[in-house]
């Protein structure tokens, strides 16, 4: 922290608005550290926040997760108000899943404000959140994918383009976004003046009535998830002895080794998530289907949410690094790796429906985990055939033994367990 | 004209379309909260009036799934 934050940072922490943002869950709480740990010279004072086990973009989440993102900077932007202060930024990038609860995670959002000065923040929570959770509810949930490729939000003329014309009889998006698009566009045009026009100014209860309004704007969102999962969660493939079988083996697998963390590829709505959560171990169930992820979080209760965060993932493509000099937001590999992942009903996808060689599969999973518990799901089984159905049979190489053959290379099997009643194995794995 | 473009603060027209609407809303705005706050007077209410007061944290996602779509 520089000194030139010093005074917002002592007003921050004096005044108390800290201490209670920190109480009520809504900020990270942190601890000092020594001034020596400053990564520049010149450093006021560093901070220590609480580490998180993952942190997660807002391209990951559902449209659930993004809106009580929303509501949750809204609320810390009303309470710096009533303390005097300002969020200085509305970054959803600044909003992690902490235990299931949306939690602020820039301490040093929060600057001393004129209180006539308006929000300097608003065209970005627009950006941020409005654009895409507005698209989602009136488009399709994929366009959350957009936050990938405009890391700082989506432009609001964007959004407005790409948004159904029906949106213009809804005050709130009319406003915010098509007549924001248009203010945006007119004031460019106008604009070398720009510098030297006197600053806006906006009363408190103006600023008050603004958060209000955006705050029920958000609210007014809705999406409903639909699509497959939902047949699928009710007819799976496997008999009752079968899903048995596989439960028990899953449970004994996890039951045997140590593990904290667990990233579940290809959770769909979260079955073997609940599973592996207990004896507190903490996971991310990654689904590529936004509707999963959402159904997912949707049935989680607040206990649930402590241990189980859903995300959007696409293996085939998952998130990469990027922004400036590719370092700005971190691939979903470095961000691990888990002490297991669990690959379930998913490697046929992938080598199947993906032509993912083995060898090539056992190298990503071997990243992001230690340990890995695989289903190997072969041709024979019904499964298996659907997903060749409809293609040439070109993966020679798809079958047990070259199953093992490919992950013996990047792991030792420590335990092969055949599922009963079906065609399937179950693989314990170490890295090597 | 582009080269100039590139050099212009895209912020100025969301600050002033942002105090407009913050002077329209705040008449509505004003009126909620004081009549919100009346009537949870007579009624006797200790919770918070303000209607901006109830609602920052998280909605529970039972009560969104029972939405539909608007």
């Amino acid at each position: 922290m520089q000194e030139s934050f010093a005074a917002d940072w002592r007003a921050f922490l004096d005044g108390g608005l800290y201490r209670s943002l920190v109480d009520d869950g809504l900020l990270i709480e942190h601890e000092d550290a020594p001034l020596e740990h400053a990564a520049l010279p010149g450093a006021s004072a560093v901070i220590r926040p609480r580490e998180l086990p993952l942190i997660s973009y807002p391209y990951e989440w559902c449209f659930s997760q993004l809106r009580e993102a929303a509501l949750l900077t809204l609320e810390l932007q009303r309470r710096a108000l009533d303390a005097g202060m300002r969020l200085k930024d509305a970054s959803a990038y600044n909003v992690q899943f902490d235990r299931g609860r949306p939690i602020l995670i820039d301490s040093l959002s929060f600057e001393v404000a004129d209180p006539e000065e308006p929000w300097p923040a608003y065209r970005q929570f627009c950006e941020h959140f409005l654009a895409p959770l507005a698209l989602i509810a009136y488009r399709d949930p994929r366009l959350g994918l957009m936050l990938r490729d405009f890391i700082d939000g989506i432009p609001v003329d964007l959004a407005a383009a790409l948004l159904p014309g029906r949106t213009r009889l809804r005050p709130g998006l009319l406003a915010h976004l098509h007549l924001h698009a248009g203010a945006q566009r007119r004031a460019q045009h106008a604009a070398p003046t720009a510098e030297h026009r006197p600053a806006r100014r906006m009363s408190r209860l103006g600023q008050e009535a603004l958060l209000d309004n955006l705050r029920r704007v958000v609210e007014g969102l809705r999406w409903k998830p639909h699509g497959h999962w939902v047949e699928y969660g009710i007819t799976t493939s496997y008999t009752e002895r079968g899903a048995a079988s596989k439960r028990e083996i899953v449970v004994r697998m996890l039951g045997s080794i140590e593990a904290r963390t667990v990233w579940d590829l290809g959770a769909n709505v979260g079955t073997y998530s609940t599973i592996a959560a207990r004896g507190g171990r903490q996971v991310i169930a990654f689904d590529q289907d936004p509707n999963a992820v959402e159904h997912h979080w949707r049935s989680l209760d607040a206990d649930a949410r402590a241990s189980v965060l859903p995300l959007v993932m696409d293996l085939a493509n998952p998130s990469p690094g990027l922004g400036w000099a590719l370092e700005e937001r971190r691939s979903i590999v470095d961000r691990g790796p888990a002490d297991v992942i669990l690959a379930l009903a998913l490697v046929h996808h992938l080598a199947i429906g993906n032509n993912v060689p083995l060898d090539r599969l056992a190298a990503f999973f071997a990243s992001l985990g230690r340990r890995a518990i695989v289903e190997f799901v072969p041709k024979e089984d019904p499964m298996g055939a659907h997903l060749l159905s409809s293609r040439r049979d070109v993966f020679p190489g798809y079958t047990l033994d070259g199953f093992r053959a490919a992950f013996g290379e990047r792991f030792r099997i420590v335990e092969e367990a055949p599922i009963e009643d079906s065609l399937r194995t179950l693989f314990l794995l170490d890295a090597r | 004209m582009q080269l100039l473009l590139a050099y212009i603060d895209p912020g100025s027209g969301s600050l002033l379309l942002q105090a407009i609407l913050a002077g329209l809303l705040a008449i509505p705005f004003f009126f909620r909260r004081t009549i919100g706050g009346f009537v949870s007077r007579i009624r006797g209410d200790k919770a918070d009036s303000s209607p901006s007061r109830n609602s920052g944290a998280p909605t529970s996602p039972a009560d969104e799934s029972e939405r539909s779509e608007p």
